[in-house]
Parts: C-alpha cells; sequence; structure tokens
C-alpha cells in the first residue's frame, strides 16, 4: 500500500502536536508560559534536515542523531529565554514568542547558504532545502491498513514518561510547587532559576523533538523550506490550552487538531473552502475555553463577596 | 440572652438606622441570621464579636456593598432599600473602612477631592480639609503627602474623606488594628466630639473588648451570625462580654489576649511568678543563642530600609515577642529568614554559624521553621493536598531515588493530622477546602515536626477564632519548653504581653526598646511602639 490511509495520516500529525503540548504543559505547571513553540519546532525542523541531509550513517542513527541534534538546538533556544527571565527579569510570553521570529529569520538565511540549509543540487525552485535521502525518513508500521508513523509511539512514550515525572517523583513535586506558589516554593528550597529554567529548556527540547518528528514524518514534505513548521507549534500549543495542561487530555485533543488538520484536504477535495477546518478549529477553542473561563470569573466573583 | 436589655431600643426616639431580621446566606453557611440593631443619634454603638460573627457582612449590608437575602432597612423611620455605597451615601451612612483606600503618591487634599466631578479647586479643597482637621482635632495637614504619614495619620484621612460629607451615620470598621494605643485614644475622642457635640450616629465595630467597654454608649454581641447579646456599656462587665462573645466562661489569659483585654492580661503580669504560663525566664539567660540577627538592612525596590541595622538574639527555649505597629519592618524580617527577601548588609546566625542567605531554603535546612504572616503568600500551596502540604519543605524522608512514595506521605499526613488535630475530609483534600485555623494547623504540624531549632510565628493567630488561637498558644508554649527558640512577631499587644519572655520594640526597622516580661511596662511600651523614644 502506497496511500499511508486517512487514519495513519491523522494518528503521524498527532505525534508532533502532542509532543509540542506536553512539553507546553511542563513549562505551563512550573508557572512559564512558552509561546514560542512554532519558532523552537522550526528550528528543530532545521536541525533535523541538516543532520539527516549530512550524516553519512545507518538509518536507525541518522534519526536519533536528527532528533537530538533537534532538541538540542530547540532547548538552547528556549534557554536563552529561560536565562534572559532569570537573569535579568524579561517576561519568557515576550522572548519566548520574539525569539521565534528570529528563529524564523535564521532559518531562511540557513536556506540561502549551500553549507548549512540550501540544496546542493541544482533544483529549479529557489530557497529549498536538500531533499532527505531515505535513510534519515521515519519508519512506519502498519495498523488496520494504515501506515502510521513510529513517531506516534515515541509521542505516546514522552506524554507519558512527562506525566510521570510531573506526578510522581520529587523533581514533578518541585516543579509544580514553583508553579503554584513560588514563594512557598522557594523558602522550601527550590531554585527557580534551576527548575523554572530546566521547564523552560525542556519544553524547548520538546518543541524540537516535535520538530524532528515532523520533517521525518512525511507529511511535511520531503525537504526543508522556510514555511515547512505549518503552525504546527501553534497548534500544539493550543491543544495544551484545551487540554488544560493535563497530559491524559492532551492525547486526545492532538488526535482532534490532526483530524481537523488532515481532514481539510478532504474538505477541500469535495468543494469546500478549506478555510472553514481553520474556522472549525477555532470555534473549537472557543467553545472548550469560554464556558471555564465564565466559570472562573463567577467564582471569583463569590469569592469576593463571601469573604467578609 | 442574659444581657439582652430591651429598655435601650424602646427608651428613644426613632432610631437613625434600624435594622430588622437581616439574613444573608452564602450557600450553606449563613453569616447574619435575623440580625436586629438599632443605631440611635448621639450614641457610639459597638458591634461586638469574633472573626467571622457577622460584623463585617452586617455594615456591608448597611452601606450597600451587600444585599440581604431577607430583612428591611429602616432610616429615620423611613424603610429604605440600599442598593449600592452610593445610595448609602445619599442617605447619609458612610464607613471608615479597616483597609484604607488613600492614593499614597498624592497629597491629603488630593485624596479627600478623589472621585468629586465638581472642578477642582486646590484652595478651596485645601480649606476645606484644614477646617475638617481643626474641627475634629485631628493635625492633619492638607499638603502632605499620604506616602510620609503613618497608619494613625493616614485613618485620619479616611476619617475627614468621610466627614466632609457631613454624613449623619458613621460605621468604624475595626479602626484601631493599625493604630498604637495613643492614636487609639485620639480616635475615641474625635468620636466623642463627633457624637456628643454634633448628634451624629456612630457603630464601632470591633473584637477587641477593651476599646468597646471604653468608648460605647451601647452595645450589641454577635456570634455565629446571630445577636447573642445587648447592653448599655455602663451596665456591661468585661468578663459577663466576653463569656458574651466566646459562648462560654472565658478564663484562660490566652482567650483574654484574644479578646484584647490588656488590662485583664496586664495585671496579671504582677503576680506571674508563681504562674506556669510564663516559666523559666531565668532559666532561659543561659541558655546558647540559637538565632542571632546581627545588623540587618534590608531595602525595598525604590532604596527605603525596611529594616535598618536591625539586630535581635533569640536563646533556646526562650520566647521573645517582637512588637510594634504593623508596617515597621516586621514582613520584612519574617521574609529575610524565609530566604525570600535579600539583606543589604548584616548576617544571620543560626547556632552560632553565618548562614549564606542567598541560597532559596537555606536557612529551613539551617534549623529555622516559619509560620509565615500570610501563610497564603509563603506558608502552603493551596492547590496541592493536604498531605502534599505536609512534607512539601522535607521530600527527602518522603522520597527515594527522586521517586515519591505517596504511602509515606499518607502515613506521615495521618500522623500529623492526629497529632495537631487537623480537621480535614482526608489528607487528599485540597489544601484550599479547609478553614483558615486548620490551614494554620498544617502550617504549624510541618514547620514543628522539621524539628527546628528557631520557631519564626509571624502574626500566627491573626484571623482565627478563639479556639484556634488557645491551640496555637499552647503550641507556641510547648514548643518552648522542648528548647525551641522563639520568636513571636505580632501587632496584637495582648499577645506578646502573654507569651513571651522578653519584649523588643520594632519601630521603623529597627529595635528601639526591650525589656523582660516582668518588667513589662504598659506605658513605656505603648511609647516604645509609637516610636517616641523612652
Amino acid at each position: 500500500m502506497r496511500s499511508p490511509g486517512s487514519w495513519g495520516l491523522t494518528l503521524s500529525t498527532a505525534a508532533p502536536l502532542l509532543v509540542v503540548a506536553a512539553g507546553t504543559i511542563v513549562a505551563a505547571k512550573a508557572g512559564l508560559s512558552n509561546i514560542g513553540q512554532e519558532g523552537q519546532l522550526l528550528l528543530g525542523c532545521a536541525a533535523a534536515a541538516f543532520i539527516g541531509t549530512r550524516a553519512d550513517v545507518p538509518a536507525p542513527l541518522v534519526i536519533t542523531l536528527s532528533f537530538l541534534g533537534a532538541m538540542v538546538l530547540s532547548g538552547l533556544w528556549a534557554g536563552l529565554a529561560a536565562l534572559m527571565k532569570f537573569t535579568r527579569k524579561v517576561p519568557e510570553v515576550m522572548s519566548t514568542l520574539l525569539l521565534g521570529f528570529v528563529a524564523a529569520q535564521i532559518t531562511t538565511f540557513g536556506l540561502t547558504k549551500k553549507w548549512l540549509l540550501l540544496a546542493t543540487k541544482n533544483t529549479s525552485r529557489v530557497n529549498n532545502g536538500q531533499q532527505l535521502p531515505d535513510r534519515a525518513k521515519m519508519p512506519t508500521f502498519t495498523l488496520f491498513g494504515n501506515q502510521v508513523s513510529w513517531g506516534v509511539i515515541i509521542a505516546l512514550v514522552v506524554t507519558v514518561v512527562i506525566s510521570f515525572v510531573l506526578g510522581r517523583t520529587t523533581i514533578g513535586f518541585r516543579l509544580r510547587m514553583l508553579g503554584l506558589n513560588a514563594r512557598t516554593a522557594r523558602r522550601a528550597g527550590v531554585s527557580a532559576a534551576v527548575v523554572g529554567g530546566g521547564a523552560l529548556i525542556a519544553s524547548g527540547a520538546a518543541a524540537g523533538l516535535a520538530g524532528g518528528l515532523w520533517m521525518t514524518g512525511g507529511s511535511a514534505g520531503d525537504r526543508f523550506t522556510s514555511n515547512v513548521s505549518s503552525n504546527i507549534g501553534w497548534q500544539g500549543l493550543l491543544v495544551a490550552l484545551l487540554a488544560r495542561d493535563r497530559a491524559s487530555l492532551a492525547i486526545p485533543m492532538a488526535f482532534v487538531f490532526a483530524a481537523l488538520r488532515t481532514g481539510s484536504s478532504f474538505l477541500a477535495a469535495t468543494g469546500v473552502d478549506r478555510r472553514i477546518t481553520d474556522v472549525v478549529q477555532a470555534m473549537l477553542v472557543l467553545a472548550l475555553l469560554v464556558p471555564p473561563a465564565i466559570a472562573a470569573v463567577q467564582r471569583r466573583r463569590r469569592g469576593t463577596e463571601g469573604a467578609s | 440572652m442574659t444581657i439582652a436589655l430591651d429598655g435601650v431600643a424602646a427608651s428613644a426616639a426613632t432610631p437613625s438606622v434600624l435594622l430588622s431580621g437581616i439574613t444573608k446566606r452564602y450557600g450553606s453557611v449563613v453569616a447574619c441570621d435575623g440580625v436586629d440593631l438599632a443605631l440611635h443619634p448621639g450614641r457610639i454603638h459597638g458591634v461586638l464579636g469574633e472573626n467571622g460573627a457577622g460584623k463585617s457582612t452586617l455594615m456591608k449590608i448597611l452601606i450597600g456593598l451587600i444585599q440581604p437575602d431577607e430583612g428591611s432597612i429602616a432610616v429615620n423611620g423611613d424603610a429604605v432599600r440600599i442598593g449600592d455605597p452610593v445610595a448609602a451615601s445619599n442617605l447619609g451612612i458612610a464607613m471608615v473602612h479597616q483597609h484604607y483606600s488613600l492614593v499614597e503618591p498624592l497629597t491629603v487634599w488630593e485624596n479627600v477631592v478623589l472621585g468629586e466631578r465638581a472642578r477642582l479647586n486646590r484652595e478651596q479643597a485645601c480649606t476645606r480639609v484644614a477646617a475638617l482637621s481643626d474641627r475634629y482635632g485631628l493635625g492633619v495637614d492638607p499638603l502632605a503627602r499620604v506616602s510620609d504619614l503613618t497608619a494613625g495619620q493616614r485613618q485620619r484621612v479616611e476619617i475627614i474623606k468621610c466627614l466632609r460629607r457631613e454624613p449623619r451615620i458613621i460605621v468604624f470598621d475595626e479602626p484601631t488594628s493599625v493604630l498604637t494605643p495613643a492614636e487609639s485614644e485620639h480616635l475615641f475622642s474625635v468620636l466623642r466630639v463627633v457624637v456628643v457635640d454634633e448628634g451624629r450616629t456612630v457603630a464601632l465595630v470591633s473584637h477587641k473588648l477593651d476599646e468597646i467597654l471604653h468608648a460605647t454608649d451601647e452595645i450589641t454581641i454577635m456570634r455565629g451570625g446571630r445577636v447573642v447579646g445587648r447592653s448599655r456599656t455602663s451596665e456591661a462587665t468585661a468578663s459577663g462580654l466576653a463569656q458574651a462573645v466566646v459562648g462560654r466562661p472565658v478564663s484562660l489569659r490566652s482567650e483574654a489576649a484574644a479578646l484584647g483585654l490588656i488590662e485583664t492580661v496586664a495585671a496579671t503580669i504582677s503576680d506571674d511568678d508563681a504562674s506556669d504560663a510564663v516559666p523559666r525566664a531565668a532559666a532561659a539567660e543561659a541558655a546558647p543563642v540559637v538565632l542571632e540577627v546581627r545588623n540587618a538592612t534590608v531595602l525595598d525596590v525604590d532604596g527605603h530600609a525596611l529594616l535598618d541595622d536591625f539586630s535581635i538574639t533569640v536563646r533556646a527555649g526562650e520566647i521573645v515577642g517582637l512588637a510594634g505597629v504593623e508596617g515597621n519592618g516586621q514582613r520584612a524580617l519574617a521574609d529575610m529568614l524565609s530566604s525570600l527577601a535579600d539583606l543589604r548588609s548584616g548576617e544571620v546566625l543560626v547556632d552560632g554559624a553565618v548562614v549564606d542567605l542567598g541560597r532559596p531554603g537555606a536557612l529551613r535546612r539551617a534549623g529555622i521553621g516559619i509560620i509565615p504572616e500570610d501563610r497564603h503568600d509563603s506558608g502552603c500551596v493551596l492547590d496541592l493536598s493536604v498531605a502534599e502540604n505536609l512534607v512539601l519543605t522535607d521530600l527527602h524522608a518522603v522520597s527515594g531515588r527522586g521517586l515519591l512514595d505517596r504511602r509515606a506521605i499518607d502515613r506521615r499526613a495521618a500522623e500529623l493530622m492526629l497529632a495537631f488535630e487537623i480537621q480535614a475530609r482526608s489528607s487528599a483534600a485540597p489544601m484550599r477546602s479547609l478553614s483558615g485555623g486548620n490551614q494554620q494547623r498544617v502550617v504549624l504540624a510541618r514547620e514543628l515536626s522539621a524539628r527546628p531549632k528557631v520557631l519564626i510565628a509571624a502574626q500566627p493567630t491573626r484571623g482565627l477564632d478563639v479556639g484556634a488561637i488557645e491551640y496555637m498558644s499552647a503550641r507556641l508554649r510547648a514548643a518552648a519548653e522542648s528548647g525551641v527558640g522563639i520568636l513571636l512577631i505580632s501587632t496584637e499587644l495582648e499577645e506578646v504581653l502573654t507569651l513571651s519572655h522578653r519584649i523588643c520594640v520594632i519601630h521603623a526597622g529597627r529595635i528601639v526598646g526591650e525589656m523582660t516580661h516582668h518588667d513589662a511596662d504598659l506605658e513605656r511600651l505603648g511609647l516604645l511602639i509609637g516610636g517616641v523614644a523612652a
């Protein structure tokens, strides 16, 4: 079977969304808002593409190396935001977001240089990355007649591990304590710079890994381009938002978003404008976020009135 | 109740305010339950009760901040509905709140006219403020900047804001909580003028028995949302009122302290030598110093000194009371001892060893336990469970190889909840769902179970009911008996007097005086607290 099948495609798209969301949850639990996933993911894609096209080693190793490279680069990128936050008190909301634009510029620059990302063989198209060799592509397995990327398994494992670390380990406990009450945490010996900075770096690394999964998974095409990330980072952020920072809820959410995303091309084929799926996605976000927000406001009103 | 006195309501002409059958529920909690209250012109009416007795709710209903579920309000005999504070203001009702609402960078007159719609006229406003200040002897300079004023002066600005509209009915909500004894005296003399010379109506809401006895003409006592007693002040006795407030006879000194019976507390000081309440003061003098703060200076973000060359020592087994009016550096001291504020200069020694304050949690590791002034701010994590809150400073004991041991956490929680009588649905209940007293017990249990060398207790009984206050006092005494050095930071002079072996007074970030429990002299203490060197 040559086509992955629609379920296969959806699952393979859900993988990077889920990994981005899981990383976002780590930062959110530490009380930090990483909103630069799109840029971090793009850098992850770039690193994976760079290593994938250059490393002349066997298949499993080249993929492992691309993923590691993607995680390191994106983790360092988020680390810049952490550095600014904990040495100069720059709000991470600003720095992660703005660093995303810088990341986009850097990768665009990379696409102009053959020693970086630009295709070395002459192609008709400009600003195109080198084509990924087959050994640098994620293998698939067959599930009920669908070709599913192994990335799905990686994403699930990452999510489960993150969930376990947050819930069952001392470092996860300290991280949550920092997020819920930074002053109590500090008194209890939690260093905001170490734990919070670590959480931000981890969330960046997760976005990088998601970039690696996306780059090598097939849905993104076979080469790096400047718009290869195509909102996976933003949508992963939405997944975390809608899952209300619970890893277990992020799994079905990622699937729903992936289904909307992959389904849009099918819709387009039937004559419906594909932008309709964006509308549906936005409606979904609003429907899930507005009621809890209203409830929270009502609770707060009652709270202040009740305190006498 | 026994001291009910129907004559009060019947004897006078039309009351200026008559609240009848006021009921207010919050879910299953009844804040006010069929409360009747009559305020008469020319009298100061004291509304007495513990925290949570429903006094504040009742007064908020009177000024239109809260709508009652049942009951009616009549002003000067006419039934009215007070929908919001503007309606109350139009009816001539005003309130001086416990927490001031002044804009600090502005001057006094600017604060007074704030919110007026008419054109600003500086001259006129200043004259107005000066005239009011003179009439009541408030001594407020209209051109002074509010940030430069003391708590007492700020309150007088609030009073001017309130009197400027010539209200007929004025409610004072816990007006003395941030005042020195002398400032309180002054406030009550102003109230006298307002009431006697001008025939206004004043309601004085307080949980302090002394000031109710001292400053009012008639008293309504509330407990659990109900009126449990009414009396003329001239016919009331401290013990009778205390019994009505608490609902049972009061004997313990800690209770007396909780109710603000400063004279009762002071009276017991002299015949204290045989008492077990303040033990071994002499023995403590020989005990080793467990906490020493040397020349500590802490600055706020603007570079003002919160603690200014501050030094204090605490010996093992000793309770040192740090008295002072709120806002004189107590919070900075507690923050500094929780690794939450940086020292500009000076050092902290625990058991003779200098502690490196820069590292988070360094002081806790060195053996300092702390009950913070605001437990929600730095004492507990409201969204974690009771069990998790009980272990959050000591994860090593309940984990192995970086993994949390759920069973060990639950076991620890069960032990501590039993030992410290913490009432909660279960150890898995969120901290948020507990009452203030039980949250405070969780903090106390965690800090004491860590076997500290020093325990810092900052306003440990604030906002607690009498039972919880008694419990807290007993625990602090027991901890001192077992050799823990205790630094009690409190703005309640009564509490400091009852518990401490040694009393230090903080003013403007410095220690301005020190005395042992036996030499405690109320007058000198009052002067020191007010910043007058004595």
